[in-house]
C-alpha cells in the first residue's frame, strides 16, 4: 500500500459524505486528509500544492467533479495527479465521460472500505507506487 | 432498538444536513411551479435528491434510496427537456418529497424507513414510463438490456482505453455499474436496486420516446383528489415533527475561532492580573503599577463583553432555516382549499437564538396556516372584491434594536371586531357588558382566548386542537408578544416581537429613592430633565412636549404603586412598538449588561427577572409592557376609555 502520510483532498458538497469518505480513508490508514466543498474550492487548494491524491464527487454546485477533473488534467502541474471519482451515478455515459476526461478510477455509492481499498490499490498499482 | 448501532453520529449528521437540503428542495419546488422551465432550479433539485440518495446508501436505507432515485431520474428527464412539467407531475413530485421527509422522520427514530406509499412509487414509475417492477423484471429488462448492452459497451471500452493513459480497470467498473459485483458488497440490497434501475429505465426510455408523454393511467393515478389529500395529510404530520429539538448546532468556524481567540486573550489578561496582584501584595503601589492594573482590568472588561457576544452569536441561526419550511406548507394548504396563495419571505438572513427558532416553529406554522385558511378568500371572492385572484401572504423577519420582529401579513378579508366580539359572547368567553367596553384592538385580541375560533365550523385544516391561545402562550414563554392589526377587506397582520436573546439584556439602572430598578435599554430613546414649569396638563394627564411631540409623563412610583417621596427630576423617554411616553424617575445609577436570572416559580407581575450588580446588590428588571398593561386595565376600568380612547393609549 502507498505512503499512509499521503495528502488526500476529498471533494463533496455534502459534508456528511465528506465525513464518510474521510472515515473510510482513515480506516485504511490515510489520515492526512483535507476537504473542499466544490470543484472551484478544490482547484484552489490543489493549485496551492501539496496534494498527492484527489477523491471527488461528481454532482456539485459551482464546479462539478467532471469539470474539476478536466481542469486538473489541463493544468501542467496537476496533470499527473490521480483522481478517483465517487458518485451515485451508475450510468454508462457517466463512466465513459469520466474515463475520457482522465479519471484514474470510478466508485459508485454506496461503497465500503474494502471497495475503496481495492480501487485505491488498483490506482497505486497503475502508478507504480 | 436502533437499526443504526455504530452509525448514530453519521445518522445525526446525515439527518441534519439532508433535512436542510430537503427544505431547500421544497422551496425550489415552489419556485419551480412558477417557472417550470428554469434549468438552474431543475438542476439544483436533481442534485438535492441525488445527494440525499448517496448519503442514504451508506445508511443502508434502501427504501429512501429507491424513492430518491426515481425522483432524481424524473428530474434528470425534466432538466434534459425529455419531459414537461405538468401540474399532475408536480403533485407526484410533491408527494415524493413528502415521502422522503416521512422517511427522515423514521430515520430520526433510528428505524429503517418503510417503503414509500405504493401510489407514490407507482405514480413516479408511470411518469418515468417505467412499468411496475413485476412486469419490468420479466419483460423489459430481460430481453432488452443485454441487446442494448453489447453495442454500447464496445465503443465505451475502446474510448476508455484511449481516453486515459493511466488505464483504469474499466472491466471492474462496468461490473460495478451493471450490478454483477453487488454480491461482494454488504450493502447489496440498496446497491443492486440502484445499479439495476438505470439499465432498465434506459431501455424503457428509448422505447417511451415514441409514445405520447402521458399515458392515461398516469393521469388517473395522480388526478384522484384523494391522492393529493392523503399526501398532504402525511406531510402535515411530518411538518409537526420538524419541531423536535435538535441537540446539536452548526456553527460557522469563524465564530468558533473568535471565541477561542477571545478566551486566549482573557487567559493572557488573567496572567497579567495575577502578576500585578503579586506586585501589589508585595507592597508596590506606585502609579505605574496602578496604571497597569487599571489597564488590565479595562481590557478584561472589553474582552469579557466581546466573549459574551461571541458565545451568544454561536447560538444565532438565520431564521431562513425555519422560514424555508413554510412556502411548501402554504402551497399545499392553498391547493387543498382551491386558493391561489404565494408566500413571500422577507428577511430570511435575520439571526435568531437557536432555542427560539425551535420554539417558533409551531406558532408560525399555525399563523401561516391560519392566514391561508381563514385570512385569504377564494379566488372568486377576491375577484368579486376587485382584488387579484392570487393572494400574497408575507412572512417577514427583521431586527429592530435588540428585538426581533416577525410579521405574518395577508391581503385577505381581514377581521371584523364586531363579529369577533359577538362570537366571544356566543361562546361564553366574555359577558356582553364586558364586550361593549372593548375597543377594536382589544376585540381583535379576543381571538387569543382559549376556545375561540372565528369559523362557525372548524375546517378540516384547522381542526387540530391547537388554537391561537397556544400561539400566544408559546410566544410569551419566549418573553415575546403578539399583536394583531386588521382592516376588514384589506387583510390582517400579526406582529410578533421577541428579544434577541434570552440570556443577556442591556439595561438602564434608574433610582427610586435609593432603590435601583433595571429598564430594558432597548426601550429607552433618551434621557431628559423634568422641569416642572414645562409640564402641561392635557385631559387631566401630565404631559411634556419633546421636539413638538406631546408625550404623557408616567411616574415610575405610580406604575409600581409606591408612594411618591420626592419630585422626580429625570424623565426617560421610552418607546414601545406603538407608543412613546416619558417615565419619570428620581435619578440614575448608570447602564449595565444584565445577566438575567429568572424567578422560576415566583414571578410577580411587571417583573421580568432579577440581576446582580457589581456591588452584589440585587435589582429587579422591570417588564414595562406588563406594567403598562396593568395601568391600562386600571384606567379602562375607570371607563374613561369611551371618551378619550386616544388619550388612554398615550397615558400608558
Amino acid at each position: 500500500m502507498a505512503d499512509p502520510k499521503m495528502r488526500i483532498l476529498v471533494v463533496d458538497d455534502f459534508s456528511t459524505m465528506r465525513r464518510i469518505v474521510r472515515n473510510l480513508l482513515k480506516e485504511l490508514g490515510f489520515a492526512n486528509v483535507d476537504e473542499a466543498e466544490d470543484g472551484a474550492i478544490a482547484l484552489q487548494k490543489l493549485q496551492a500544492g501539496g496534494f498527492e491524491f484527489v477523491v471527488t464527487d461528481w454532482n456539485m454546485p459551482n464546479m462539478d467533479g467532471l469539470q474539476l477533473l478536466q481542469a486538473i488534467r489541463s493544468t501542467p502541474s496537476l496533470a499527473q495527479l490521480p483522481v478517483l471519482m465517487i458518485t451515485a451515478e451508475a450510468k454508462k455515459e457517466n463512466i465513459i465521460a469520466a474515463a475520457q476526461a482522465g479519471a484514474s478510477g470510478y466508485i459508485v455509492k454506496p461503497f465500503t472500505a474494502a471497495t475503496l481499498a481495492e480501487k485505491l490499490q488498483k490506482i497505486f498499482d497503475k502508478m507504480g507506487v | 432498538m436502533s437499526d443504526f448501532s455504530g452509525m448514530e453520529d453519521l445518522l445525526q449528521d446525515f439527518l441534519q444536513e439532508a433535512s436542510d437540503l430537503l427544505s431547500d428542495v421544497d422551496n425550489k419546488l415552489v419556485d419551480l411551479e412558477k417557472d417550470p422551465g428554469d434549468r438552474r432550479l431543475l438542476n439544483d433539485i436533481f442534485r438535492g435528491f441525488h445527494t440525499i440518495k448517496g448519503g442514504a446508501g451508506f445508511l443502508n436505507a434502501a427504501e429512501l434510496v429507491t424513492l430518491c432515485h426515481l425522483t432524481e431520474n424524473l428530474f434528470d428527464k425534466l432538466r434534459n427537456a425529455e419531459m414537461q412539467l405538468t401540474p399532475e407531475l408536480m403533485d407526484t413530485i410533491m408527494a415524493a418529497t413528502q415521502g422522503v421527509r416521512a422517511m427522515f422522520g423514521e430515520l430520526s427514530q433510528a428505524v429503517q424507513p418503510r417503503p414509500a406509499p405504493s401510489e407514490v412509487i407507482h405514480a413516479l414509475r408511470v411518469a418515468l414510463h417505467e412499468q411496475e417492477p413485476e412486469a419490468t423484471a420479466a419483460q423489459a429488462a430481460a430481453p432488452e438490456a443485454p441487446k442494448s448492452d453489447d453495442p454500447v459497451m464496445t465503443p465505451s471500452a475502446q474510448s476508455a482505453d484511449r481516453g486515459s493513459a493511466g488505464g483504469p480497470d474499466w472491466q471492474a467498473l462496468h461490473a460495478a455499474v451493471t450490478g454483477q459485483e453487488s454480491v461482494a458488497s454488504p450493502v447489496s440490497p440498496a446497491k443492486s436496486s440502484v445499479a439495476l434501475e438505470p439499465a432498465g429505465s434506459k431501455a424503457v426510455a428509448t422505447e417511451a420516446e415514441l409514445t405520447p408523454h402521458f399515458p392515461p393511467e398516469g393521469r388517473r393515478a395522480t388526478d384522484k383528489p384523494g391522492f393529493v389529500g392523503t399526501g398532504a395529510t402525511t406531510g402535515r404530520r411530518n411538518e409537526e415533527k420538524i419541531a423536535t429539538r435538535e441537540s446539536t448546532i452548526r456553527v460557522d468556524t469563524a465564530r468558533l475561532d473568535q471565541v477561542l481567540n477571545l478566551s486566549g486573550e482573557i487567559g493572557l489578561t488573567k496572567n497579567r492580573l495575577t502578576s500585578l496582584r503579586a506586585d501589589i501584595l508585595a507592597g508596590r503601589n506606585d502609579s505605574e503599577t496602578l496604571h497597569a492594573l487599571d489597564q488590565a482590568v479595562s481590557q478584561l472588561d472589553l474582552l469579557v463583553s466581546d466573549l459574551q457576544n461571541s458565545v451568544m452569536k454561536t447560538r444565532m441561526q438565520p431564521i431562513g432555516r425555519l422560514f424555508q419550511k413554510y412556502p411548501r406548507i402554504a402551497r399545499d394548504l392553498a391547493r387543498q382549499l382551491g386558493k391561489d396563495v404565494e408566500l413571500a419571505l422577507v428577511g430570511e438572513e435575520t439571526e435568531v437564538d437557536k432555542t427560539m427558532i425551535e420554539d417558533l416553529a409551531d406558532p408560525l406554522v399555525h399563523l401561516v396556516r391560519n392566514a391561508v385558511d381563514h385570512g385569504v378568500e377564494s379566488p372568486e371572492e377576491r375577484l368579486a372584491a376587485g382584488k387579484p385572484a392570487k393572494s400574497v401572504v408575507r412572512l417577514e423577519a427583521r431586527q429592530e434594536g435588540d428585538h426581533i420582529v416577525l410579521i405574518i401579513a395577508d391581503d385577505g378579508r381581514g377581521m371584523s371586531p364586531e363579529r369577533i366580539r359577538n362570537k366571544a359572547i356566543e361562546k361564553g368567553l366574555i359577558r356582553e357588558e364586558e364586550a361593549n367596553t372593548l375597543d377594536d384592538r382589544q376585540s381583535l385580541n379576543l381571538i387569543f382566548l382559549p376556545g375561540f375560533s372565528t369559523m362557525t365550523q372548524a375546517s378540516a385544516v384547522s381542526g387540530r386542537g391547537v388554537g391561537m391561545d397556544v400561539v400566544k402562550t408559546n410566544i410569551q414563554k419566549l418573553n415575546g408578544s403578539v399583536e394583531i392589526r386588521s382592516e376588514p377587506g384589506k387583510g390582517s397582520v400579526f406582529i410578533i416581537s421577541l428579544p434577541l436573546t434570552l440570556a443577556i439584556l442591556p439595561v438602564l439602572l434608574v433610582l427610586l429613592g435609593d432603590q435601583p430598578f433595571a429598564l430594558p435599554l432597548s426601550m429607552v430613546r433618551e434621557i431628559l430633565p423634568i422641569e416642572k414649569e414645562k409640564m402641561q396638563e392635557v385631559g387631566g394627564k401630565e404631559t411634556l412636549v419633546v421636539r413638538g411631540e406631546v408625550l404623557p409623563v408616567v411616574a415610575l412610583s405610580r406604575l409600581l404603586g409606591w408612594p411618591q417621596l420626592q419630585t422626580p427630576e429625570y424623565g426617560v423617554l421610552m418607546q414601545t412598538s406603538e407608543r412613546s411616553f416619558i417615565l419619570s424617575v428620581d435619578s440614575f445609577a448608570g447602564r449595565d449588561d444584565a445577566v438575567i436570572k429568572s424567578l422560576d416559580d415566583f414571578r410577580p407581575r411587571g417583573v421580568a427577572g432579577v440581576t446582580t450588580l457589581s456591588n452584589g446588590q440585587i435589582v429587579l428588571i422591570l417588564d414595562m409592557k406588563e406594567l403598562l398593561a396593568d395601568l391600562n386595565a386600571h384606567v379602562d376600568r375607570d371607563a374613561i376609555a369611551k371618551q378619550h380612547p386616544k388619550a388612554i393609549e398615550l397615558s400608558a
